[in-house]
């Protein structure tokens, strides 16, 4: 038996709760009761995968499906999945504890490009064949959704099918027509093909790309009749009314956001031009305080978490954020639970709103604006201004905190040193600020500014697509420049590797000639590449150079308007016109409004349910 | 006692998957059950109050028990049945609660813990391990260098027994704030001094107080 086989060697590995499932909440059906079976694979370690919104949301909702069960499975830490592979253990789900390869599904959430090594390493302990072309059978059935999808084309060999946009409605009918076909006892080709009907659904081995001599896409095509041409991204409409757990899978162990989560709103009105997220979850919805109280209420009570926090792009954009703030302080406070807003924006909330969540929860002040200067801050269309942070640090400044964090991004378009001074000055009238508030009004002791500098990332379905990544140098210089500036140790300035940023953008805008470079540098050890203890650029640098295939071609080049995507196959419903004409405004650092203030007419049709789309 | 504080000391098992559950996260975990249940606990006064809910006698991971002990103080007078019924609807797969009562003893009133250890072992092995006249164990001392001590005169062999291809023994080992002796500890001893690796499951069976009775 497969847990006895486990249980014999989990007490000689770190944390062996994290690989025996049994958690409260965890879902455990009849096997012979169930007629699909889906293995939700986070491609990372349980820790960060069990964080994870997306993944619990869709997990309750299959398991809700009396008939489906739908199981947990992450990447084990090295430790364990060296024990795994030396006595044999393929890789399991943690609800039955049985080989996920006998599974009918077999779902990778792709949640950031440098998780990629890991999907093909989970589908080896799995024992699965990592390309789809040699997964004959029905079943299991490699699918992939999340953010990445939005370009999925660097991992286009080893999934049969991409779930692109939001998933609660998909995947379910993508199950049953499984279920269906399954029944009938038809092939794995005839439930592509059906498959490729639903709307959301892109199947990559019925597309068929051709290059041209500078290595730019010419075209990609489809190679069977009635696939559509091009595969539009599902949004949930009525999104008040969309399914939402009412518990969740409470760990044994610690993990890092170990608390119930609330999603109060999708999509983002404000359109920062560098924000992928920002656009390709479009249009902006919103929950009504009713249904983001019963949902609170609902998941405090049966995890026994002692902390809820709201989850969204920028929660406080909910049209009623003061009311529903004010009626959740309510309900935490005489419960005891713990309320926390991980994008606060402090400006927006009246003193009285403010005053009930300080007592609640005092945390660190973050800010993000991303660019030193106004100008620059207009040409990425972040709508961040000096005065706005100077006015929210004085009022938490004499709400009695301390500590300030500035995010900010190296090698944007456009970019010059004087951009990088202006990260300094930032940091230095916050500095300021702080001693002209009188002692005995502000918080006590010392304040302290970390600027934390992020290698602005070009990524796919924003106006910046067309941008070339900053080189190596470029940065380089750009951190000494930034350090130079700091006048004091009260400031302190943090960076990225310049490797994972290059990784990322290349397999960001990346097409299926990387799909050999990923699994190459996988057969030569790299795994777990988001890890700094693990990533091993000196490998992945040597893979590409030795395939002939040059990282700095998709990360670091100017491309035109008129150049084909590898995406461009693909509709997340903004409209490429719409990112182009972004992008010259961007040259003439001209601000877009957000959406509230006026439409722009992104693409995105008033059908989908948003807010503020005016349906042109 | 203060006012508005209700101890109750609880019996609970621990099997199955929860076995690997260790002491730090059985913790939270049960801290979370209390909450589930609506069990109100009492919180501990002072500068960093915490929530009054604690294990006298830890269990190593992997080992499982039918006699784990759990003292929690409540801010109402729940009854005991009530407590056992409430937290058992609200416990994962592998705690359950036995029940529920008044503590009595002193948790330094721990002295003992016995002990069915069931191995691929021979019975011939272990009979020459465990009557040879030292049984020693290196032991870390303050100083971070290791000494050897002799663990022979705490070990009481209550029984041994071949089935199959395995010996089920049955051991009482000192436990509790003075000497604590792990099973695992003799395990460790008895496959060095045989030089083979050897599969274990081991479940505690009773806590023993300084009368040599059930402690309570
Ligand atoms: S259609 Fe208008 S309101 Fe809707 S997302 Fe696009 S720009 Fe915003």
């Amino acid at each position: 038996m497969y847990k006895e086989k486990i249980e014999k060697i989990l007490p000689s590995v770190q944390k062996p709760a994290r690989y025996i499932g049994g958690e409260h909440g965890s879902v455990v059906k009849d096997k012979n009761k169930v007629s699909v079976r889906f293995a939700f694979c986070f491609p990372d370690t349980y820790d960060v995968g069990m964080s994870h919104l997306g993944m619990k949301i869709l997990y309750g909702l299959k398991n809700a499906v009396e008939d489906y069960w739908c199981e947990r499975v992450f990447q084990p830490e090295p430790d364990y999945e060296q024990k795994m592979r030396e006595e044999g253990i393929l890789l399991y789900g943690l609800e039955s504890l049985e080989p996920i390869k006998d599974f009918d599904f077999i779902g990778f959430t792709l949640q950031y490009e440098l998780s990629y090594t890991n999907v093909l390493n989970m589908l080896d302990l799995a024992g699965v064949p990592l390309h789809a072309r040699d997964r004959k059978d029905l079943s299991p059935i490699v699918v992939g959704g999340g953010p990445c999808v939005c370009n999925p084309e660097p991992l286009a060999d080893f999934f049969d099918l991409f779930i692109l946009g939001e998933g609660e409605k998909v995947n379910l009918e993508l199950m049953e027509l499984y279920k269906a076909m399954k029944q009938k006892g038809a092939g794995k080709e005839e439930f592509l093909l059906s498959a490729a009907k639903i709307e959301g659904v892109y199947v990559p081995g019925f597309y068929d790309f051709e290059y041209n001599s500078d290595g730019t896409v010419r075209s990609c095509i489809p190679n069977r009749n009635g696939v559509p041409k091009s595969v539009k991204k599902r949004v949930i409409e009525d999104y008040d009314k969309v399914y939402y757990p009412d518990n969740f899978v409470v760990p044994f162990t610690k993990i890092v956001h170990d608390r119930a989560v609330v999603e109060v709103l999708r999509g983002c009105i404000r359109g920062c031009r560098f924000c992928q997220a920002g656009f390709i979850y479009r249009p902006f919805r919103e929950k009504s305080i009713d249904t983001i109280k019963r949902n609170t209420e609902d998941l405090c009570k049966s995890t026994g978490y002692e902390e809820v926090s709201l989850s969204s792009l920028s929660t406080s954009d909910h049209t009623q954020i003061n009311e529903l703030l004010s009626e959740l302080v309510d309900y935490t406070k005489e419960e005891q639970i713990s309320l926390s807003l991980p994008s606060l924006r402090v400006d927006n909330f009246s003193e009285d709103v403010l005053e009930k969540i300080s007592t609640v929860r005092k945390s660190g002040l973050t800010f993000a604006p991303e660019a030193g200067t106004q100008r620059l801050r207009d040409v990425i269309n972040k709508n961040v201004s000096e005065e706005e942070i100077m006015r929210s640090c004085k009022i938490a400044f004499e709400g009695g905190y301390t500590s300030v964090k500035l995010y900010f991004m190296l090698g944007l378009p456009t970019e010059t040193m004087e951009d990088i001074e202006g990260m300094a000055d930032t940091a230095h009238k916050i500095i300021d600020l702080f001693y002209s508030i009188p002692k005995e009004k502000r918080g006590k002791g010392s304040v302290s500014v970390s600027i934390s500098c992020a290698t602005f990332v070009p990524k796919p379905f924003t106006p910046f697509e067309f941008e070339p990544q900053a080189t190596r140098q470029e940065i380089i210089d750009k951190q000494e420049h930034l350090i130079s500036c700091l006048k004091t140790r009260k400031i302190k300035a943090s960076w990225h590797d310049y490797n994972v940023s290059l990784l990322e953008a290349a397999l960001a805008r990346g097409d299926r000639r990387l799909g050999a470079v990923i699994e190459e540098a996988w057969r030569r050890g790299c795994k777990m590449d988001s890890w700094d203890e693990y990533f091993k650029p000196d490998v992945w640098w040597r893979t590409f150079d030795d395939l002939d295939i040059d990282p700095e071609f998709y990360a670091c080049r100017k491309r035109d308007y008129s150049e084909v995507f590898a995406w461009d196959h693909l509709d997340y419903m903004v409209s490429k016109s719409f990112f182009i004409r972004e992008n010259k405004l961007a040259y003439q650092a001209k601000t877009t409004p957000n959406c509230k203030e006026k439409c722009s007419g992104c693409g995105i049709k008033k059908e989908c349910g948003g807010v503020y789309c005016g349906g042109k | 006692m203060e006012e508005n504080r209700f101890d109750r000391r609880i019996t609970f098992s621990k099997y199955d998957r929860a076995v690997f559950i260790s002491h730090l996260d059985l913790m939270r975990t049960m801290q979370r059950a209390f909450k589930r249940a609506d069990l109100p606990i009492w919180y501990t006064q002072g500068f960093n109050p915490h929530a009054y809910i604690m294990f006298p006698l830890a269990l190593s991971l992997g080992i499982s028990s039918d006699v784990e002990i759990m003292d929690a103080s409540l801010t109402e007078d729940i009854t005991c049945d009530d407590v056992t019924k409430r937290l058992n609807s609200a416990l994962p797969t592998g705690l359950k609660i036995i029940k529920t009562a008044l503590p009595v003893n002193k948790h330094t009133a721990i002295k003992k813990a016995e002990y069915e250890i069931i191995l691929s072992a021979a019975q011939r092995d272990f009979n020459e391990f465990i009557s040879r006249e030292k049984i020693e164990i290196k032991k870390k001392t303050k100083k971070s260098s290791e000494k050897l001590i002799d663990i022979k005169p705490d070990i009481e062999l209550l029984g041994i027994n071949t089935k199959d291809e395995e010996i089920s023994i049955c051991v009482r080992l000192p436990a509790g704030c003075g000497l604590n002796i792990n099973p695992s500890v003799l395990l460790e001893a008895f496959s060095e001094f045989t030089g083979k690796v050897y599969t274990a499951k081991i479940s505690r069976t009773r806590i023993l107080d300084n009368n040599g009775e059930e402690y309570r």
